[in-house]
This record gives C-alpha cells, structure tokens and sequence, in this order.
C-alpha cells in the first residue's frame, strides 16, 4: 500500500503538523515502508467477528463521575506560552479575520 | 549534602560521558540534598537514588519527554509513581534520556543527543528507556524508572545487561506518564538484580484513584527467593526461537533452559501461533493512539511555541513541524492515516481483531498447564548506533519478541543470561496477569545460577 506525496500532504493537514518540502520524499518512501509492512493484517487468516481487545481488568469497571481536583503546583499562566486574564492567548483564524 | 545524595550525585557525575542523563549537575545536587533532608527514614526504599525516564512527571526537574516541543517544561503536578518512591524514602535522581515520547529501540531519537551504550559507546543502550539501563548497568544508580509501550524497559535492560521488568497492565498508576499508547503503556522498573527492580516495582504498584485504568488491588508483595524451581511448568513458545534467531542468542537461552532444568522446573514447548502480526499490530495500533494523545502538543497551553505564526491552524502546524523530531512525526502520520476514512477497518480494525487473538494465544498456553512462558528478550545484542536510523522497519523489529506483552498486558521480565562478544543477552519470562510473584520467582531462581557476565 504506497502512499504518494498528495496522500502525506493530505495526511499531515489532518494531523496539523508541517512538512517541509524537503524532507517529503523521504517520509513518502518510508510511510508506504511501513504501511507496506503492516498491510500483512489484511492478509492474516482471523475470525472477523472477534470482539476488540480490552486491556486491564476483564470487563472495564466504570467509576461515579465525581470531580476530584488535585491541587497543580503551577497555574496555566506559569504554563502557558501566553496567557492573559484568564485566558490562552492564539492568533486570530483567517476567516474570522 | 548529606552522605546519600553526596555520593549519589557523584556516582551520576561520573558517567556524565554517556549522554544518560538530563537534568544538569547543579540542580541534580541541589535537589538531592533537599530530597535526602526531607525522605523518610522509615520508607522501605530510604536512601535510595532512583533515576527516572524523562517522561514520567516530576515537580523537582523538567519532563521533556526527550523532545523539543516540551523543552524547559515544568509539569504542575508528579506522577503518582513518583510520589509513592517519595513516600518510601527515595531519592529522584534526575532525568533520563529517552527517544523522543519513548517512540525507538535505541535512544537515537531523543532531541537531546543519543545515549551511549556502558560497554561500548559505538553502540545504543536499546530504547526507549536507554538512559534509565545505562545508567544502572554503569552503576550510577540501583535502579530507574522506565516505560513501556512496546518493550522499551525490557528492551535497553537486555542489551545493558541489567534486569528490566513490565508489569501487568494496569499494576501501577499511569497518572503523570506522558501518554503515547494509552492502552499499551506501563511504568515499569530496571535494577541491577531482580531483587532491586521488584523492590521499587512493589513500591510503585497498586490501586490509584487518579487513574481508572489501574486496577483496585493492594501493592505487589515480594516473594521469597525459592529453593528451587521444583513444581514449575516453563513454556518455551517455539515461534520465539525462529531459525534465524541469532546462534549465540540462542546459545545464551539454551544455557539458561538448561540451567532451569537442572533446577526442577518442567519445560515444553508451546505455540503462540498470531506472533508473526505481533510487531504489524503494534504498529498500527501504537500509532494510532500516539496521534491522538500527541494533539495536545500545539503550543496553546504549555511548551515553546513557533514565531511569528499566521493564524492558529498556522500557529498548531508550525509549533508541532518545529518541536517533534522525524520518529514521532513519522508514527503521528501512520497514525492519523490508519484511523482516516477508508482506511480504518483494513488497518486499526483488523489489529484490534489482531491482539485479542494474540492474547487468546497466551490464554491458550497457560490454560494448558503452562505457569510462565521464556523467550529471548531481543533477537539480538545491541546494535551500533545509526545502524538502523534509516530502515525504521528493520528498527521495529528489535522489538519483535517483547510487543507481544504490551499487546496483550500481561507481566515481563528480562533477566541477564550471558554476555557474546562482551555485549550482554537478555532472556525474558512473560506470566499470567497479575501473577507477577511468580515471575519473580523464576527470575529470582534463574538470576541465582546463570554465569550472566560470563560468554554463553
């Protein structure tokens, strides 16, 4: 399963990551590496009715919902890269401009 | 500085040549001298300087994760991990270096220059935790903080020569690990013996109420170290000794089998007949839930964030292309493809299907009367640095016998068995869920009688 230059481009704007125009070839040639190697799933003999895989205690054991705040040692204005009155500061997004 | 945190710190100084640590001398110092006047003298670990992998949160250094993006980040609150060693008197001595989010086989991917490998700097530790088994196998410390995701505790202990163990998921809290897989990770323990991973491994266990994945149980008691392994039944899965299995691996393994033998325990031979989609599964389903738990990382709410950015999609794009290196880009991109439409039941489907077979194999193999499961931890010792950087395939491969774990969230051990050509050889024991004292016991019995320094 080979991926192209468009389908990484595609990929990476849904992952809101940037990819410079230089290094594309290489993560073209090394995402279709691994998605070759992966797709051996597809050909694997297994029941398809198999229900998901759960992890941890047998049956997944649900909580009451209580809000439990733990004290944090820093607030988000410590944190934050820019944060003003209360709020995280962002560029504007271009439509709204 | 008192006595403890003095030769601690020394003994960490020392080995700075290895790349294993992170956290700068003068603040190591400095924090070890006011962890030492503050521990507990009645803690069961009191005194002892435990060295923790860099994405594990801590309140007294920063957690970078070993990646640009959370350069100089200073986590609010520790993990719960962290807190229960404070409480049994340890002391947290630093930050290890990591692949980048703990995605990699060898340290290389960490932003913060690879690691060096204690018997030989032209080669890696293993990954991801290759700082924390660096550092222990040169001796800086009795034992460190890893994770694993996919085996990257017990991975670098096999290629250090030291012992690394994973326990059971959900055992010990994930609260303050920096998430990759959420349903993959674990906190897990390396040590010089058996004896002192599993004494910070118990300390670090059980229930948390700050985390709903880990199970509601009281902390792992230690077992005694056995007479023997009269009444053991060890399953040697024949799919781990494949025939290109490297020989001297093999010959370290069959030392070990024989010496288990000679100790009483019954061995035969099982089959684990989904092994070979083991290391596909894990890389689709690793991924996968990396992508999803890496969104955070956008320079809104904590870490550097990029210049002089257009508008917030621009800003997400920028602060995420700058701050993750080539690996996590990598698997962020095979993740958000696998979950895309048209393509998420021919890939994360199916491995989901994948692992509940790969789990109903081990099912399989102790409802026949197996107790434990041995395996070689690593199909080979470490390798050089840089020779697997360019094929990330042939470097998910090294992990080959120790996803199968994580996959299906049973306990792990790696245990040193032999050294070839001076480079150590980790033999792993993989038990039942929740069983972990019983893999302790084995690992204790096989530690006391295989010459784990000497050439198989």
């Amino acid at each position: 399963m080979s991926v192209t230059r468009d389908d990484v481009l595609r990929i990476a704007r849904l992952a809101e990551l940037e990819v410079d125009e230089e290094s594309l070839p290489i993560l073209v040639e090394q995402m279709s590496r691994i998605l070759d190697y992966v797709a051996q799933l597809s050909a694997a003999t297994g029941n398809n009715e198999s229900r998901p895989f759960v992890p941890g205690p047998d049956a997944i054991r649900f909580r009451p919902d209580e809000e439990n705040p733990w004290p944090l040692a820093v607030g988000p204005d410590e944190l934050a890269p820019v944060f003003k009155g209360g709020f995280f500061v962002v560029p504007k997004l271009d439509q709204f401009e | 500085m008192t006595g403890e945190a003095k030769s601690a710190a020394d003994r960490l100084v020392k080995v700075k040549r290895l790349n294993a640590l992170l956290t700068p001398v003068k603040e190591l110092r400095k924090s070890l001298n006011e962890q030492a006047g503050a521990a507990r003298p009645t803690g069961v670990l009191y005194g002892m300087p435990v060295a923790v992998k860099d994405n594990i949160c801590t309140l007294e250094f920063t957690t970078t994760c070993g990646s640009k993006i959370l350069d100089g980040y200073r986590s609010p609150y520790e993990a719960t991990a962290i807190t229960k060693l404070k409480a049994a008197g340890a002391l947290i001595a630093g930050k290890t270096n990591c692949d980048e989010f703990a995605m990699g086989s060898s340290t290389e991917h960490s932003a913060y220059g690879r690691s060096m490998h204690p018997l030989d700097k032209t080669r890696v530790p293993g990954g991801s935790s290759g700082g924390s088994a660096a550092l222990v196998a040169a001796g800086a410390v009795p034992a460190a903080l890893g994770s694993e995701t996919g085996g990257s505790v017990r991975q670098p202990a096999s290629f250090c020569g030291v012992v690394g163990i994973k326990p059971t998921y959900g055992r010990v809290s994930r609260y303050g690990l920096v998430a990759f897989g959420s349903s993959l990770d674990q906190i897990g323990a390396l040590g010089r013996s058996v004896h002192d991973a599993a004494r910070v491994l118990s300390v670090i266990s059980g229930r948390d109420p700050k985390d709903a994945t880990c199970e509601d149980r009281d902390p792992l008691r230690l077992p005694t170290v056995p007479e023997s392994l009269q009444g053991f039944v060890i399953g040697l899965p024949r799919e781990y000794f494949p025939s290109d299995l490297d020989p001297a691996v093999r010959r370290a393994c069959d030392r070990a089998v024989r010496l288990m033998k000679e100790q009483g325990a019954a061995v035969r031979e099982v089959s684990l007949p989904h092994t070979q989609y083991a290391v596909p599964t894990y890389y689709v389903i690793a991924p996968a839930e990396a992508s999803s738990n890496l969104a955070r990382f956008d320079g809104v709410r904590y870490g550097p964030r990029a210049e002089e950015a257009g508008d917030v999609r621009d800003l997400y794009r920028r602060t995420r292309g700058e701050g993750f290196g080539p690996e996590v880009r990598r698997r962020i991109l095979v993740g958000t493809y696998v979950l895309s439409a048209g393509y998420y039941d021919a890939y994360y489907r199916r491995a989901q299907q994948m692992r509940a077979l790969i789990a109903q194999d081990f099912r399989n193999a102790f409802d026949r009367g197996v107790d434990l499961l041995f395996t070689p931890t690593t199909p080979t010792t470490a390798f050089k640095a840089g020779e697997k950087l360019a094929d990330p395939v042939s470097m998910y491969l090294s992990d080959v016998f120790t996803v199968t774990a994580n996959l299906a969230g049973l306990p792990a051990i790696s245990v040193p068995v032999g050294r070839v050509k001076g480079l150590p050889v980790g033999g792993q024991f993989i038990g039942q869920a929740f069983l972990e004292d019983e893999m302790l016991e084995a690992a204790y019995a096989l530690e006391r009688v295989v010459p784990a320094t000497e050439e198989a």
